[in-house]
């Protein structure tokens, strides 16, 4: 229990998130009317994907540094989980984008970036599927996912940021301080950022232990 | 009794936010602004119809949220079980 109490907070978050982010007051904003409160859904995905991603690279270090099952599980469904949080992200972007920008895909420099973000991260998943042997595929999938990562930084926090975009922080745009002046959004974002990376690191919890037993069951037969 | 105390806190949860509501709904019940009998206000259950109707969407939301945690709380169980009869 006294483990687990991280588990509960994000309940907590979470539930408080679709509750005072449906009935809280927002920002009254042309063109983007009520989809202002996609804020506490569409953003934090992307939060929580770099968090998680995050995780992923500190475990193919580890790995590195120590070669264990353990780090390489970790490793890989933390990558797996971030990349289903970028799958949601990206998805309702374009939702939120057909509504508020006009279409689906406009090729907004952002946009753009982070399926190109994403795309490297499946490439992680094919090479992973590419080896049969263990060490090999851990080592090496490791090091691919050390570089994947320092490509998704700039892809998704410089590169758009040096031209014209549609998103908010770019192009000259004040970006987040955009939203400076309703510390009402902040109350609920940043709440929500930790509630669905929690949710994340719990999925990622639950399958690495899964994994784990599987890997220590074919050991013993 | 881990599933208790989750439940526990999820009761808190859901009376904390209709105690929110009726707090936000109180003001608004004041001003009738169209009745057959006038100075007569009919007690109607209306938090969930009122802003056009964003109660029933935070349901809905609660809903699947709710369905969702509960799948990887018992999922969370089955593999603390897992793991204690692969130490015996």
């Amino acid at each position: 229990m006294k483990k687990n109490w991280w588990k509960i907070l994000a309940v907590v978050l979470l539930v408080f998130t679709v509750v005072a982010g449906m009935l809280s007051d927002v920002p009254r904003l042309a063109i983007l009317n009520e989809t202002i409160r996609n804020l506490y859904f569409h953003v934090p995905m992307w939060f929580g994907m770099i968090l998680i991603l995050l995780v992923s690279v500190i475990y193919s270090i580890k790995y590195l540094r120590n070669p264990t099952i353990k780090n390489d599980i970790i490793a890989y469904e933390a990558a797996k989980v971030g990349i289903l949080f970028g799958v949601l992200g990206i998805i309702t972007g374009m939702e939120w984008a057909r509504f508020t920008w006009g279409e689906y895909w406009s090729n907004d420099p952002k946009q753009n970036a982070s399926a190109i973000g994403l795309l490297i991260y499946f490439a992680y998943l094919v090479l992973r599927s590419s080896f049969n042997e263990q060490q090999q595929r851990a080592r090496i999938s490791a090091v691919y996912n050390i570089f994947a990562f320092a490509a998704l930084i700039p892809l998704l926090f410089i590169l758009p940021r040096l031209t014209d975009s549609l998103h908010p922080g770019n192009g000259g745009n004040p970006g987040f301080n955009a939203y400076d002046l309703d510390s009402r959004l902040r109350m609920i974002f940043y709440p929500a950022v930790l509630g669905w990376t929690l949710l994340g690191i719990w999925i990622i919890n639950v399958k690495s232990r899964l994994e784990l037993i599987r890997q220590r069951l074919y050991e013993t037969v | 009794m881990k599933l208790f105390r989750i439940l526990a806190v999820w009761c808190f949860i859901l009376f904390a936010a209709a105690g929110i509501q009726q707090v936000q709904a109180q003001p608004e019940q004041r001003e009738v602004e169209f009745s057959s009998a006038p100075q007569q206000e009919v007690e109607m259950a209306d938090t969930l119809r009122q802003d056009g109707k964003i109660y029933v969407v935070v349901i809905v939301l609660v809903t699947i949220l709710a369905g969702m945690i509960a799948y990887l709380v018992t999922l969370d169980r089955k593999v603390t079980r897992l793991e204690k009869q692969m130490r015996d």
